[in-house]
């Protein structure tokens, strides 16, 4: 048999291990029965991404434990979400059949990952946060209301953060409808008649709103406290995503944020959700639940390293947040370390119902402190040399 | 001293300190021999539980003693200075004088520098303020108190100011900038730029120690050596280790010559080996998240950037080996993250350096071939060449610059009556 056709009687044999555990409620398995299916799954989708890259394979064969001996996820080669933002971007697919790359949200000066996406893996994401998005907000479609402008709603070959989220939750929508406009200088502002008529339209209807957390704070909620105005919509899920920092650089927190959305559009304060989610992770997405914890769908996982030993830490220690999926085949983004801290609250029976793995996210772990005499990073960037 | 180190609040504390300081090196003469002597019994007094273990202290030991010091003043100040005082130029007089008052800015990395620092200053009869970063508060009020203990008369302790204060806080920077006739200032680009730029006295004399990398070599003939072997990757091991890699004499990549019959595989195993015994010797104890990442993010873009690229590593973050072809010097990570490169011949790499790479660690076999990469080193840059495994060794020159005579200023006196 050819190495092609063997890679494709690999990939449709882990399309169908996929698809069940994307067709299993996302929350409902035991933690038991969730590790065995995904430490066998895991370990075929390392052989198979192995088969595919020459890259991969050199890496995974430094590693050192032999991923066919690991009797555990954590004990799997994984890899430091950093390296994605290597140009170009890490592949297990031809060129031609990338039908999509996702960039980060990079902050300035920063270089963005990128992740490129097939066909397959493209479609597996969007049932992945379908599958997530519902456990949360329920399965009906109703009108969807973007905090956000009309160019990141279409689609595009190299699709942002921003628009791969909205666009990932236009599946739940009647119609969509954004609220932002970019203003005479190109700068996004809110379209208040747009927003007051949506608001009449759709009153006390069911309505999913999704925006940025600094955008929806900036251009939204501010914007609506200075004038004084609540838009009577009681029924909103209000989902927003995109971190933190910046809201913390003008001292609102998460209470502050929490109650503020939640009076201009006249819902209780439980139905806005903050999720997180990262593009080398597409297709899987944190929610907050009830009780304030991130929950691990029966497709993924979420370990916790020490910086120092990079073993698993016990439930309540903190340490690096490693992210595993068994979604994507057309980038090897299964097992990524990523650079945020976080915190295992248990392992099952959070108090909102939902089985597995709980956690918290902490905190981005700040970049290295420039500082002493063999640190060299600043004089290389500037003179934009590897020497 | 009551305050080993003080919490500076505001500007005048660090004015009025300095005043006082340069009244005392002003009107009281301090030897460099009554320097040596009171260094003697600080050496000696560094032996203690608590502080033996602070990283360094056994290289300051030895930098204290006579035999250490006292060839680095013949040197830079000639054969008279131990006893100051007046020599004869023809028919004038020489003699050196302290500057005053010298600042040092050391970095926060290396455990033991407001130390080394501040001594320079000392020998050249200088008093100091030292801004000690709040990193290494504990760990340089433990080495203070063994100087108090050593130097019961004060003759030393009354001539050094240590102060901690922000280094965000421009008005205690600027005011200690004003306070000094000298200054002596340690670190990375930013941290060196920023210092550099405050309002110094026109006279004032400032030495700069920016910040650099440092290279190890070996030829085949040392490398291939399977019976020096061992010896050799325990020498590096013990450079990659000092100071967490993070100093300007830190080796960050490794040179190996290209020979016929040597495998550097082999070499790469044995010096794993020297790694992981190292290891055991001197754990990691804690690490900053963000040092996890880039070691990590170095692992993987080594493997997946070349094919041909090999690395050894544990499932921790104790040590990496990045194992490779060519005459790069690859980006640092630092960490006890250490590049091997082979390169088809030394003098090529040699001679591609930039003027970043501080010091040069050698093992080559044959000493005509030594000089040559020596004088190519020198050329391109490189301020120290030295043996493999002593590449930490403090010295004088550093960084090409002489460490006590910059700050001394030589008074000549022509007699108005002959």
């Amino acid at each position: 048999m050819s190495q092609l056709a063997d890679l494709q009687l690999q990939l449709a044999d882990l399309e169908q291990s996929i698809g069940m555990l994307l067709d299993t409620p996302p929350y409902a398995m035991a933690p038991g029965q969730r590790n065995d299916s995904l430490l066998a799954l895991f370990k075929r989708e390392l052989e198979y991404a192995s088969e595919c890259s020459p890259q991969f394979s050199n890496y995974v064969r430094h590693w050192p434990v032999s991923f066919a001996a690991a009797d555990k996820i954590a004990d799997l080669p994984y890899l430091p979400v950093s390296v994605f933002k290597a140009n170009p971007p890490l592949s297990l697919v031809p060129a031609s059949e990338i039908k999509r790359t996702l960039t980060s949200s990079s902050t300035s000066g920063q270089v963005p990952s990128r992740v490129v996406l097939d066909a397959a893996t493209s479609r597996r994401l969007t049932k992945g946060v379908i599958a997530i998005i519902r456990d949360f907000v329920g399965a009906a479609r109703r009108p969807y209301l973007v905090i956000d402008t009309q160019e990141n709603l279409g689609r595009q070959s190299e699709l942002g953060a921003r628009g791969a989220a909205i666009q990932a939750l236009g599946l739940f929508a009647t119609e969509i409808v954004s609220c932002l406009h970019p203003d005479s200088q190109g700068e996004p502002g809110l379209d208040l008649e747009k927003l007051l008529a949506c608001a009449a339209k759709w009153k006390e209807a069911e309505v999913l709103v999704y925006g940025f957390t600094y955008v929806i704070w900036t251009q939204l909620v501010q914007p609506l406290k200075r004038k004084g105005l609540a838009l009577g919509m009681p029924n909103v899920h209000v989902l927003h995503s995109g971190g933190w920092k910046r809201l913390e650089q003008q001292a609102v927190t998460k209470d502050v944020f929490v109650r503020d959305v939640a009076s201009v559009f006249s819902c209780s304060a439980d139905r806005v959700i903050d999720y997180y989610g990262m593009v080398e992770n597409v297709g899987v997405v944190y929610p907050d639940c009830a009780r304030g914890y991130k929950h691990v769908p029966a497709f993924a996982d979420v370990i916790v390293r020490d910086p120092l030993t990079l073993a698993p830490v016990q439930a309540g220690q903190q340490g690096l947040v490693q992210v595993c999926s068994v979604l994507p085949t057309s980038f090897p983004g299964f097992l990524l370390l990523t650079d945020d801290m976080g915190e295992i609250i248990g392992y099952d029976g959070c108090g909102c119902g939902r089985r597995g793995t709980h956690f918290r996210f902490l905190r981005r772990v700040p970049k290295v402190e420039v500082r002493g005499c063999g640190n060299l990073e600043t004089t290389r960037q500037r003179r934009g040399s590897g020497a | 001293m009551s305050e080993l180190i003080q919490r500076i609040a505001s500007a005048d504390e660090i004015t009025f300190a300095a005043q006082r300081l340069r009244k005392t090196a002003l009107e009281k003469d301090l030897t460099p021999r009554a320097v040596l002597d009171v260094f003697e019994q600080w050496a000696a007094a560094l032996d203690g539980r608590g502080v033996r273990e602070i990283p360094g202290v056994a290289f300051l030991r030895l930098w204290l003693r006579r035999g250490t010091l006292e060839p680095i003043l013949l040197r830079e100040l000639g054969p008279e200075s131990l006893q100051s005082g007046w020599r004869d130029d023809g028919r004038a007089r020489l003699r050196a004088f302290p500057l005053g008052v010298v600042g040092h800015w050391p970095a926060g990395n290396i455990e033991i520098q407001p130390i080394l620092s501040l001594t320079c200053a000392l020998l050249g009869g200088n008093s100091c303020v030292v801004r000690v970063p709040s990193g290494l508060i504990e760990s340089t009020r433990r080495v203070m108190e063994t100087l108090q203990e050593a130097d019961r008369s004060g003759e030393l302790t009354s001539r050094i100011f240590l102060a901690s204060f922000d280094h965000s806080r421009a008005d205690l920077q600027e005011a200690m900038a004003k306070s000094v006739d000298g200054a002596m200032i340690w670190g990375g680009e930013d941290a060196v730029s920023r210092v550099r730029a405050l309002p110094f006295p026109h006279w004032a004399r400032v030495l700069v120690f920016g910040p650099r990398l440092s290279v190890a070599a070996m030829d085949a003939g040392v490398w291939g050596e399977r019976s020096e072997r061992a010896a050799w990757c325990r020498r590096v091991a013990r450079d990659v280790w000092q100071f967490e890699q993070q100093a300007c004499s830190s080796p960050q990549t490794l040179f190996l010559e290209h020979g016929a019959g040597c495998d550097a595989a082999e070499f790469v195993e044995d010096l794993k080996a020297a790694f992981q015994e190292e290891n055991r010797a001197h754990p990691r104890l804690e690490i900053e998240p963000a040092l996890t990442s880039a070691i990590c993010q170095a692992r993987a873009a080594w493997l997946l950037d070349d094919v041909a690229n090999r690395a050894c590593f544990p499932q921790s973050t104790d040590w990496t080996i990045l194992q490779g072809k060519g005459t790069d010097i690859p980006e640092p990570t630092q960490g006890r993250t250490l590049s091997v490169l082979v390169a088809a011949d030394l003098l090529q790499a040699i001679s591609q350096f930039d003027g970043t790479v501080q010091t040069l660690g050698l093992a080559v076999k044959d000493a005509r071939r030594e000089e040559i990469l020596a004088e190519a080193a020198g050329r391109h840059g490189v301020d120290r060449v030295v043996r493999l495994g002593q590449m930490h060794v403090f010295g004088s020159p550093w960084d090409g610059t002489d460490l006590v005579r910059p700050l001394v200023r030589e008074v000549r006196h022509a007699r108005s009556q002959d």
